[in-house]
């Protein structure tokens, strides 16, 4: 019983709004569809247009919706459809724009002669004579979501190891650790070799350091040799615990 | 007639970060609760132009719409047409409220409309309340006269009458269809005596339009249908006396937009008494006499409808009693006991809500409006579902205060403060006032441990005002609120509860207010004071009323009467001996003090007025006396601390001839320091004026567009007299540096922030008509950009010069919380360097920190503690590992 009362009320509204919905159709065409916008009150004229989310129902962003002209001189509001109408408003060059705060959209200079012929076009301050036309009436598409928050910078291994200042240090230690692997310092031929060879890179004799680093930076692998090698006494050591 | 407002706000108070709005910590401040959608809803058309829709079960707001401000975005009516069983109330009142029931609980998602007259009646709107969009917008066509369309009516049978007047002359009525808007027929009919429907008419049973004449003392009437003429009524032959002075008012009712309004309706013929009324065969016929009765209003509920009506129990409370219509009986078990607020208005409006219970009987909920724009939502007996502080939509002016300190804190103050008597006793006043802070720590701790142990939802930190205190930071402070219907509030700003209201009766409509701090908290044991000046613009009488601001509780001093007109009042930096600032008028008799002319500029009023004169806040701090430039030589600023900025408009408005100038005066010479002028501008102007600069923002008539521009001042590479700054002894003239910037957007209001030591860098605070509160850095604005960078301006990090600023949305502080209409933006230092406090205040209130230069003071929230303590632990355990190891390697080389 219930159902059959709720029945026309719903079939009345799906009529009421197809009428609604029609009117503002004709009306728009009617309208600037000539580019010509004619109300009976002589000088004042009538700014229309379409908003549109793409992918978002129109229901579930015009409430907080508001179509802003020029500041707040002249407010407008969405109808559930997603189209608007901005009325009362006198021949000048208006910045129109779509105020909500979970969307973004691109505003629109509206250009509105004295006879009420309309066009619309980009808005550039720099330039404001400067003419790139836009469809009237306005089509204005939200160009997405408002970003309001910066992104957190998040900690994660890869930034870790990818800090310079870490590759720096990082890279040193591997050479410190595996040169002598590579190279037995050990073999006294061998090193004779290389004392040789940094001797040929410095000829000059005034400068001895520079053997003299070399000798100590192998003196000084040695010890790190040792650390390289407790890898090695790592798994006893681990396995009499 | 009682004026009355009834703004719509979402008051809202949330703290958050800016610089750093990370999406995660939104949940983390805000106090937002989200409800399923209810399928009750009151809808409230306000005088400051705003339409929304209310959730009767919680009071929060479904959605708001704001119109502009001014006559034009005026709501003149409000009518509600729907399909489905429900009911639908129409009330064409100055406030208009529809209380709508949707039947029961499986019409949730009936449909409705709502039609609106808005803007002098030039538009009629039709509102689809469910999604809160609209559903279609007309202009609404008078002809060659211009007809102020006032009320609509509707039958619902799909013609809505929309009613005008031409005030003294006829009434013009306009019948359009409903679904569509268009027009079907226009009548006008001659009714010489009518200047105003709203207040004087009302359609009564089968669409008789009934208007009430006071000067006659009689009613006429008019058959909207046939389109007659009006018929009198003289009261005196309906047996009926008016209260002389009262304008007698009508109320009819509408229970079903699809029929026609009931025959019985309601006379107030005094401030005290209503008539229960009822149209019969054309003949009025009295039902019932209600006295005392201060309100009464219709209310239906499926087929019964009811006349609520509120009479005076005792001095605190009120009683609301239902009358069934068509007899004027009273019903049974209807008393819901109504108490009133010592520190609020009187009630001023009722509305019901009526339903039917299981037992067929009426009950109700009702909606009490009172004088301070707050709205109570009762039930019966008497249980007060929700309030709203409506007046907290329109606040003036506002202050933050400190809270004071606890009272172990204030001990230990108190220990400083006073004259040192003695080694011994000294000693003793210190030992105790340890122990007293060893007993705090541990009674601090056993709550601790005690909320602990209770679930997490158990746990509530209320915020009273016994136990406010200030915390360690100095971040949470009291905000005091001055609203226009004269009703002041305190505030917490850490939660944004109400902590204390105060309605002062006796405001003026038209009153200006100033408040001011005349003695902090600082000074224990002199309670804080703060200074209302109340002041009626058109007469210039004023009137004080001091106050702690803490508690809100009017301060025993007596203020005293002030019987001339004030010209103007001025808070002096000077104080008394005990501790409060010293407060200046000045009246028009100039009796105990007398004033003297020291200097004059004269500025030609047939060219351009004087708009706003801005001097430096005086408790701003600046903290580096000049700029390190590239060269490492430094540039001084010029900071003086009387300079004022006086900004002044060209009285031609022409778009090629109008003008902005701005003037640096020193206020103790008045020596002009500096003239710039705008040319082809207007206003409105917004300037800001600290440390050694001025922003200002206007329009641009020529570009058609808002501009910024900065000017800096600067005493040059020395510094004439470090130590101290003189008005009179400053030979050079400073030099001057100035640049203009493009604004893309229109800008409601504009403040800086403000800090403890003013170290840290500056921000604009700028409130946008989007609702969004930009935070500017300033170093976008410094007339020092460079337009080509070269290696100095690089050492210098200024920002290579662009003509045009640019709104990120990042700098929003309030992220997709918008405060609609922003009045003021207020600021506050906090005890934390890098945080400066904000309040946004317009139809909605908005307060959060703000951290211009980040939180260098401070660990940031995102403190990645589990990192640093795993660090360390890692670097512990492999020192202990690697100790071990070597230990071990030395071992196996000895054996070697």
């Amino acid at each position: 019983m219930l159902n059959r009362d709720r029945v026309p009320p719903l079939w009345l509204f799906a009529q009421a709004a197809l009428v609604a919905a029609a009117w503002c159709f004709t009306d728009m065409e009617t309208g600037p569809g000539a580019g010509v916008s004619t109300q009976p009150n002589g000088d004042r004229f009538k700014i229309e247009g379409r908003a549109i989310v793409p992918g978002i129902k129109t229901q579930d962003w015009v409430s907080a919706a508001r179509v802003l002209v020029e500041g707040e001189e002249y407010v407008g509001f969405l109808r559930t459809d997603g189209s608007f109408a901005v009325n009362d408003v006198p021949s000048g060059s208006y910045v129109v724009e779509i105020i909500t705060p979970n969307y973004r959209f691109e505003p629109v200079r509206v250009d509105i002669t004295t006879k009420g012929k309309m066009r619309a076009r980009l808005v550039n301050y720099i330039k404001p004579s400067e003419v790139i036309r836009q469809p009237y009436p306005l089509q204005i598409r939200a160009s997405g979501p408002q970003s309001y928050f910066m992104k957190r910078e998040t900690w994660g291994w890869t930034d870790f190891l990818m800090n310079p200042m870490v590759m720096m240090m990082v890279l040193p230690l591997l050479i410190i650790v595996l040169l002598p692997k590579v190279v037995n310092t050990n073999d006294p031929e061998m090193r004779k070799e290389i004392e040789q060879s940094m001797n040929m890179l410095s000829p000059n004799p005034e400068l001895p350091d520079v053997s003299e680093l070399v000798t100590k930076f192998f003196s000084g692998s040695k010890g790190s040799s040792k650390a390289g090698g407790s890898s090695k006494g790592t798994r006893p050591a681990v396995k009499r615990r | 007639m009682a004026k009355l407002i009834l703004l719509c706000l979402n008051f809202m108070i949330l703290r958050s970060a800016v610089e750093a709005v990370f999406e995660d910590q939104v949940g983390k401040f805000d106090c937002f609760d989200t409800h399923a959608q209810s399928s009750k809803k009151v809808l409230l058309a306000t005088e400051s132009n705003v339409f929304a829709a209310l959730n009767t079960r919680t009071g929060d707001l479904f959605w708001r719409h704001v119109d502009k401000t001014g006559p034009e975005g005026n709501i003149d009516a409000l009518l509600q047409h729907g399909q489905g069983d429900f009911v639908v109330t129409v009330e064409l009142t100055e406030l208009l409220v529809a209380l709508l029931k949707a039947g029961n609980s499986l019409n949730c998602l009936c449909l409705l409309d709502a039609v609106l007259v808005v803007g002098n009646g030039r538009l009629l709107r039709s509102w689809e309340i469910n999604v809160g969009g609209l559903n279609w917008e007309i202009v609404l066509d008078s002809g060659s006269e211009t007809v102020d369309y006032q009320a609509v009516y509707s039958d619902g049978n799909g013609e809505v009458y929309a009613m005008g007047v031409v005030p003294h002359s006829h009434i013009a009525i306009v019948v359009y269809s409903v679904e569509d808007g268009e027009i079907i027929k226009q009548v006008s009919v001659e009714a010489p005596w009518l200047s105003n429907i709203q207040t004087s008419c009302t359609v009564i049973g089968p669409g008789m339009l009934t208007c009430m004449d006071p000067a006659s003392v009689s009613l006429f009437m008019l058959d909207l249908h046939l389109e007659s003429e009006m018929t009198q009524i003289p009261l005196q032959t309906l047996g009926l006396e008016v209260t002389p002075g009262f304008h007698p008012v009508l109320v009819s009712t509408q229970p079903n937009p699809a029929q026609q309004p009931l025959s019985e309706f309601l006379l107030q013929l005094g401030p005290e008494q209503y008539l229960l009324l009822q149209l019969s065969n054309g003949q009025i016929v009295t039902l019932r006499d209600f006295k005392p009765a201060m309100l009464a209003s219709f209310a239906t509920a499926g087929e019964k409808t009811v006349a609520a009506v509120m009479s005076p129990k005792n001095k605190t409370a009120c009683s609301i009693n239902l009358f069934n219509a068509e007899t004027g009986r009273r019903l049974l078990d209807t008393t819901l006991i109504y108490n009133l607020d010592p520190n609020g208005g009187k009630p001023e409006k009722l509305y019901v809500q009526a339903f039917l219970k299981k037992d067929d009987s009426v009950g109700y909920r009702v909606m009490v409006q009172t004088e301070d724009h707050a709205l109570a939502f009762l039930q019966q007996p008497g249980r007060v579902v929700w309030t709203r502080e409506e007046a907290l939509s329109d606040v003036v002016t506002m202050e933050m205060v400190d809270l004071p300190l606890t009272g172990t804190q204030a001990e230990l103050e108190g220990e400083f403060g006073k004259k040192a008597d003695g080694l011994m006793s000294m000693v003793m006043k210190r030992l105790s006032s340890q122990l007293i802070l060893l007993q705090a720590w541990i009674a601090h701790l056993w709550k601790l441990f005690y909320d602990a142990r209770k679930p997490r939802s158990q746990v509530k930190n209320e915020v009273t005002i016994e136990n406010l205190s200030r915390d360690e930071f100095n971040l949470q402070k009291m905000m005091v609120m001055v609203t226009a219907a004269g009703k002041l509030f305190g505030i917490d700003s850490k939660t944004g509860s109400i902590l204390w209201k105060h309605y002062l009766d006796n405001v003026p409509s038209n009153a200006a207010f100033k408040l001011m701090v005349q003695r902090t908290t600082a000074h224990f044991p002199h309670p804080p004071q703060c200074t209302l000046l109340i002041k009626d613009k058109d007469t210039g009488l004023a009137t004080l009323h001091v106050f702690n601001p803490i508690f809100g509780k009017k301060s025993h001093i007596t203020p005293p009467a002030l019987p001339q007109p004030i010209l103007q009042s001025l808070l002096l930096p000077l104080m008394d001996q005990d501790y409060a600032k010293v407060l200046l008028l000045v009246d028009d008799q100039y009796k105990d003090l007398s004033t003297e002319l020291i200097w004059e500029v004269v500025i030609p009023t047939e060219v351009q007025k004087i708009v706003s004169i801005k001097g430096k806040r005086p408790n701003e701090h600046v903290h580096s006396q000049g700029r390190v430039m590239g060269d490492r030589s430094v540039l001084y600023k010029y900071l003086n601390p009387n300079l004022l900025a006086v900004v002044t408009e060209s009285t031609d408005l022409h778009q090629e001839r109008s003008f902005i100038g701005i003037l640096l005066i020193d206020g103790v010479t008045g020596r002009i320091i500096h003239e710039a002028v705008q040319r082809k501008a207007r206003g409105p102007v917004h300037v800001v004026h600290s440390e050694n600069w001025v922003v200002y923002e206007y329009w641009s008539t020529k570009s058609r567009r808002n501009e910024f521009s900065v000017i800096e001042l600067y005493e040059g590479m020395e510094l004439y007299n470090s130590t101290v700054f003189s008005s009179l002894d400053r030979p050079h003239a400073p030099q001057v540096l100035q640049q203009s910037y493009i604004f893309p957007s229109s800008i409601s209001t504009m403040e800086a922030t403000l800090t403890e030591k003013g170290i840290t860098s500056r921000h604009l605070l700028i409130g946008l008509p989007s609702g969004g509160i930009l935070s500017l850095p300033k170093m976008f604005l410094d007339p020092r950009r460079p337009e080509i960078v070269t290696e100095q301006s690089r050492e210098e990090n200024l920002i290579p010069y662009a003509p045009e600023l640019i709104i990120r949305t990042e700098w929003f502080i309030n992220y997709n919380q918008t405060v609609s209409r922003v009045r003021g933006i207020y600021t506050a230092p906090s005890g934390l360097e890098s945080t400066c406090l904000v309040v946004a205040y317009g139809l909605d209130i908005y307060q959060t920190r703000v951290y211009p230069s980040k939180q260098f003071d401070v660990l940031k929230d995102d403190y990645d503690y589990m990192l640093i303590s795993s660090v360390l632990f890692a670097l512990f355990f492999a020192t202990m590992i690697s100790k071990r190891l070597a230990e071990v390697k030395l071992l196996n080389r000895a054996w070697r």
